[in-house]
């Protein structure tokens, strides 16, 4: 941040509300060790920091602390104290053994591989999806836009388990409307059966993500100057050439921002799939994606330590996925 | 086959719950009670914890007129696993344990979690006004852990119009089950449904086959996953499997699933008294015509008996006043509790399946218009209880294995595997995990 001269001249000689008198900073002459005198400055300062308060508490009761003990949990291991396992449990420290073992725990990677193939195709669709929406709005009338904004971000604000169960109706071969549907056009589509499953939850999954996408990069393009559009107008280009060459560069620092939000949430798959599961069983096992193999260790096996080790590995994966798509994504232009 | 799967089960007891669960807790005593004074010492406090959200507090109320010796204050719980969330912070905490909590797990999980508290001298004095599968329930390794819980029995459902138009015979053991389903299959009709989600019906066929999965030897547990009993109850419905004689319809999908039970093309389901309600509601254009049958034996059997279990209510550990809990809970069975349990809006009482006999009861729950003769359901209702098992010992990992059984079953239904490659494979879960739990444990030869 770049400081304000003048501002800083004139702070040392105006005189400071609510100092004390005589209150100038001699220089040299403040001992060490004494409390940093009280001025305006630092008072404004507190006052300003004071708001981030509800924040950074909130911040640290919730995730901070939490973090903290899961990865406390992550090093212990808890055992029967043997027999019939009615006589109480054992709690000791395990060093990184959790680690060791989801390191190399078949189950959990593979779940890892699933949910990474399915980001693949997902994340990208979505941007695509999303991109190609916002343009549109975009080139409509301020008024069209507004209302299908609002249509488009609809989907969004259902909840996730609210929106599987919608469209768990809607895919059903039985009673539901797409079936039938797929017919009309000859098309024997059962959204139900295991080979459809990924392309049941992904469609699920893009039509709750589109709207939020979309909004960012909209907004992204709001900001794109309008002059610019003008002098390619004049040289000729087409509204086509104009949202490829102009407004896509323009919105890329919001793309990566959607696009990692996006990986971020894929890779943690979890509601979707364990809904799904009750119709495909064969498909979706317990441990079908990571988020839901760290559920089953914790609330169904009962190892709390091993299920925070994976959470922690999880996290990992995640951040060093982030960091890759960003620097993939946002790398300087040559 | 409508099981108790999990929450349907959780959703049954919580109505069985008017009747037979209630928590207590020795909260708020007002007189500290030790041992077993209560009566000496004054009215003792109790808190009873459960989700019964429509007739909770009015059993309680007319508990508290009843007698003078314990006050119950029941405190209502959301859901299930709110209860079981709320229970485990208060065990935590050590503070505010209630004495009363009616079932959310399995009891050897109580057991094994040191929930629950041996209240054998308490419950043994009133054994008599239990039935059998009731008193088998509450039992681990021979003690009683829970309070007599009622199971519910299963009966037979069967549409009599389908079994009249083919002109079929309602099997009465499994062997004919089968051969009934391959009748019904060259009318292109299902002998039954079989969730793919939903191991549940495995789980009772082998509980009537008499499978014991777990089972206690001195200082261990017996795993036995693939014995006789089992591997006779897979016989059963692996052909049923192999040659497509089932639909799988899951129960998410709850409208196509009564429109396909209403449909004429699934023959018969196996089914319990809570859930008749809601196949009255949902079972519109085959309203009337349906009857209800013992449930199929096994060949071999030596006498009839119908498969139920039940997650006993239980008195946590660090109740002291066990003898106020177990006092309530006999109560519950009598006529006066039965009748303070009647739903205001439906008109019911809840339907007592804990007590030896619970006929005066059964027209209650035999919905209106469903079967073709309502007094012989009725009938059928009675029987399932007289001959319920009650007990299926589900070990000390039953919430760590049920979900592998779930992904064995899924895949067998699907035709991926067969039903014993499935139970070997949960066999061998259940091993590793008691393993890595440092439970001691013996797979069966």
């Amino acid at each position: 941040m770049s400081v304000n001269t003048q501002d800083n001249h004139a702070a040392v000689r105006e005189p400071v509300p609510g100092s004390p008198p005589g209150g100038q900073p001699r220089s040299g002459s403040s001992p060490r060790g004494r409390t940093p005198r009280w001025n305006w400055r630092t008072a404004q300062s507190v006052k300003g920091a004071s708001l981030t308060f509800p924040f950074l508490a909130g911040f640290t009761l919730f995730v901070l602390v939490p973090v903290g003990m899961a990865l406390r949990e992550s090093v212990y291991t808890t055992r029967s104290a043997g027999g019939l396992g009615f006589g109480g449990q054992t709690v000791s420290f395990a060093g990184l053994d959790n680690f060791a073992a989801g390191l190399v725990d078949g189950s959990f990677w593979a779940g890892m591989l699933r949910v990474f193939l399915y980001a693949l195709v997902v994340v990208p669709l979505t941007q695509v999806l999303s991109l190609a929406l916002a343009l549109l709005l975009d080139a409509a009338r301020r008024r069209t836009a507004a209302r299908f904004r609002i249509a488009l971000l609809l989907p969004y604000m259902v909840p996730g388990i609210v929106a599987t169960m919608v469209w768990i109706f809607q895919y059903s071969p039985t009673v539901g409307p797409l079936t039938p549907f797929f017919e009309a056009f000859g098309l024997d589509v059962n959204f139900f059966s295991s080979s459809m499953v990924w392309v049941s939850m992904g469609n699920l999954a893009i039509w709750g993500a589109l709207g939020f996408t979309m909004l960012i990069l909209y907004g992204a393009l709001q900001s794109v100057p309008h002059e610019i559009f003008e002098a390619a107008r004049l040289d000729g280009a087409s509204e086509l050439r104009i949202a490829l060459s102009i407004k896509v560069p323009f919105v890329r620092g919001s793309l990566v921002l959607t696009s990692l939000l996006s990986i971020i949430g894929t890779l943690q798959l979890f509601d979707q799939p364990l809904l799904f599961r009750a119709v495909t069983p064969e498909t979706i096992t317990r441990d079908f994606t990571p988020a839901m193999m760290i559920y089953d260790q914790a609330f169904n096996v009962g190892n709390l330590n091993y299920a925070t080790a994976l959470s922690v590995i999880l996290a990992l994966v995640v951040g060093v996925a982030s960091a890759i798509i960003y620097r993939f994504i946002n790398r300087e232009e040559p | 086959m409508i099981r108790s799967r999990a929450r349907w089960a959780t959703a049954g007891l919580a109505v069985t719950a008017l009747t037979g669960l209630s928590a207590c807790s020795a909260a708020d005593a007002p007189t500290t009670a030790t041992g077993g004074g209560a009566e000496a010492a004054g009215p003792v406090t109790i808190e009873v914890w459960g989700w019964n959200a429509e007739t909770g507090k009015q059993i309680v109320e007319a508990f508290n007129e009843a007698q003078d010796d314990v006050t119950v204050e029941y405190v209502l719980q959301a859901s299930n696993t709110a209860t079981q969330t709320n229970f485990q912070n208060a065990m935590e905490a050590g503070s505010g344990v209630p004495c009363l909590v009616q079932g959310f797990a399995p009891l050897t999980t109580m057991v094994v979690n040191g929930w629950a508290q041996d209240i054998t001298e308490q419950v043994e004095g009133s054994a008599d006004l239990y039935n059998e599968g009731s008193l088998a329930a509450a039992q681990v390794d021979g003690r009683y852990y829970g309070l007599p819980s009622g199971s519910d029995g299963q009966f037979f459902i069967v549409n009599q119009k389908t079994f009249d138009t083919y002109d079929v015979e309602v099997p009465a053991t499994w062997d004919e089950f089968v051969e009934t389903g391959r009748e019904l299959k060259k009318h292109g009709v299902d002998i039954t449904n079989m969730a793919g989600e939903d191991p549940s019906g495995l789980m009772a066929l082998a509980q009537q086959a008499g499978a014991e999965w777990f089972r206690i030897d001195g200082d261990q547990w017996v795993v036995s996953f693939t014995d006789d009993a089992t591997l006779a109850a897979a016989d059963v419905y692996q052909p049923l499997i192999d040659e497509d004689l089932v639909s799988n319809q899951t129960y998410m999908d709850r409208p196509a699933l009564y429109e396909y039970f209403d449909s004429g093309k699934m023959a018969s389901t196996t089914t319990q008294w809570w859930s008749l309600t809601g196949l009255q509601t949902g079972l519109v254009d085959s309203a009337g015509d349906w009857s209800a049958h013992p449930i199929p034996q096994f060949s071999d059997a030596a006498e009839p008996v119908t498969p139920g279990r039940t997650l006993p209510s239980f008195v946590p550990a660090g109740c002291e006043n066990p003898e106020a809990a177990v006092a309530y809970s006999n109560w519950l069975t009598t006529p006066e509790a039965i009748e303070s349990g009647r739903n205001a809006e439906t008109g019911a009482v809840s339907f007592p399946t804990q007590i030896p006999d619970p006929s005066d009861y059964v027209d209650e729950v035999v919905p209106e218009g469903l079967f073709v003769d309502d007094k012989a359901a009725g009938e059928e209702i009675i029987a399932a209880q007289e001959n319920v098992i009650g007990k299926f010992e589900l070990g000390p990992n039953y919430d760590a294995w049920f979900p592998e059984l779930q992904d064995q079953w899924g895949k067998a239904v699907a035709g991926e595997i067969t039903l014993e490659e499935a139970l070997t494979a949960v066999q061998e879960f259940v091993a590793s995990d008691l393993d890595s739990k440092g439970i001691s444990y013996t797979v069966a030869e």
